[in-house]
């Protein structure tokens, strides 16, 4: 009996697979820094080849499926809740702009793209212009880096005007003062409530100001 | 050899009875001590970082229903009492909430569940249950058995709770799948190790046992529920305004009927 035991001891560490749960041995603060996501075995060849094989085409009498995890790049808690949760989907928020700006808009496919982005952290906003014009630029469109201003008065009056005036207001302004041409399509990256997790689009084109998002 | 003596190798029998006993209480030990660890690990969309606070009035001027479904891990009893608790989460934020438990997506709510003093709900937020995954590891129940429940046998499962969130014309305004894994790990060793960490080591934040697991799933959901809510709200607000701008003579015609 005491060598069943001491055997079954001796194997517990190679056939039991590394559980990324929380447990004796990983708190749930550690687990909790995991991205993790359950995929079937194929998928977890695609993502990890030589770490998980699939099952033998003539199979194997075993269900496979696999847990692939990755570390978080920044400790929680070192930026905001708001940048962080934008900047961690920041790829699939610009993906999806860009792609619904060029279905919904087949007919500007010739213009030059100009890109702006209100949001309240400088930093965090460059980052989602630059992630929005190489999504539209993986689009196939024409994206220039050039960025429409308006004048002090303008600027005055367009951020005393309610969010719904002032948006179409400032894209008439930006093609009365020369901000934009007739060329030109402006995509702008709107947040417009500090609890929001999403990113709205709108676009100007010749003083025309469209909701996309 | 003499009769009665015993063979080389064989412990004398008082040896044997101490064995046995040592054995015995052992058995005894690990089958009092035994138990059950559950512990949930967030998968992808539980644990996105939330913004919106659900414990302020987020939904003041919002009407919402809440639709749920049930199916393979929601029962009608169970749909119900989680209609119940979403749509308490909801109205704690100011929402007016109604609730409906349907068998099927397009199947109406019961003319009974509309009030007609209230005004029709602006989002209606449908709410499924699935499971994805399950396995019982049963190398890991063949060690439990050798090793007296001191190497836990190891049960898992990853669920999915599906989110649908459309406005009241039934466009589509968002969608997502939350998904979570619960591990329960059986024996004393795990119960034990598990318990005593929880009474020496771990904070208030980082302990397992007892009801822990449930509590945190409910937490996350909660947050996630929120916050998809608020976000869809904010995009039927975004949808009406370009609604609002766009001429009448700009919609497209009814089709002509065909002959």
């Amino acid at each position: 009996m005491e060598w069943v035991f001491l055997i079954s001891l001796a194997l517990t560490p190679f056939v039991s697979p590394a559980d990324p749960s929380p447990g004796l041995l990983r708190s749930k603060t550690s687990s909790r820094s995991l991205d993790c996501e359950r995929v079937s075995a194929e998928t977890g060849r695609q993502r990890r080849p030589g770490w998980i094989f699939p099952s033998r085409p003539r199979g194997d009498f075993v269900e496979r499926s696999a847990v692939i995890c990755a570390e978080q790049l920044m400790r929680p808690g070192l930026r905001s809740a708001r940048d962080e949760a934008i900047l961690s989907q920041l790829d699939q928020h610009a993906r999806e702009l860009a792609g619904m700006a060029q279905a919904l808009r087949p007919d500007l496919q010739g213009r030059t793209w100009l890109v702006e982005t209100y949001y309240p952290s400088v930093p965090v906003a460059s980052k989602i212009s630059f992630a929005t014009k190489a999504a539209l630029v993986g689009q196939g469109l024409r994206v220039s880096d050039r960025t429409p201003t308006l004048g002090a008065g303008d600027v005055e009056v367009i951020t005393r005007m309610a969010p719904q005036e002032a948006y179409p207001a400032a894209c008439q302004r930006y093609l009365a003062t020369g901000g934009l041409g007739q060329d030109d399509a402006l995509l702008a990256v709107v947040s417009r409530d500090p609890r929001e997790t999403i990113l709205h689009a709108g676009l100007c084109t010749r003083g025309q100001w469209t909701w996309l998002q | 050899m003499r009769s009665g003596a015993l063979p080389p190798g064989v412990p004398p029998h008082s040896a044997r009875c101490r064995v046995g006993l040592a054995l015995g209480a052992v058995l005894a030990l690990s089958t009092a001590l035994t138990g059950c660890v559950r512990v949930y690990q967030p998968l992808s969309g539980l644990h996105r970082v939330v913004v919106v606070d659900p414990q302020a009035s987020n939904f003041s001027d919002l009407g919402l229903r809440v639709h749920c479904l049930p199916g393979e891990l929601l029962g009608p009893e169970e749909a119900g009492v989680l209609c119940d608790r979403v749509g308490t989460l909801f109205e704690n934020q100011g929402a007016r909430v109604s609730t409906t438990i349907t068998g099927r997506p397009d199947e109406q709510p019961e003319l009974a569940a509309v009030s007609f003093t209230q005004p029709p709900p602006q989002l209606t937020l449908e709410l499924r249950a699935r499971q994805v995954h399950t396995s019982r590891h049963p190398l890991s129940w063949l060690l439990c058995i050798g090793t007296f429940t001191l190497v836990p046998g190891v049960t898992e499962s990853t669920f999915a709770q599906d989110v649908v969130i459309k406005d009241g014309s039934g466009f589509l305004l968002a969608t997502e799948s939350l998904q979570g894994r619960l591990v329960q790990r059986f024996g004393v060793g795990s119960w034990v190790g598990n318990k005593l960490l929880d009474w020496i080591w771990r904070d208030d934040a980082d302990k397992l046992t007892g009801d822990v697991a449930q509590r945190d799933l409910s937490a996350d959901l909660y947050r996630q529920l929120s916050q998809l809510v608020f976000n869809a709200k904010l995009q039927r607000q975004v949808l009406l305004e370009e609604a609002a701008v766009i001429p009448a003579s700009a919609l497209p015609l009814h089709p002509e009927p065909v002959n």
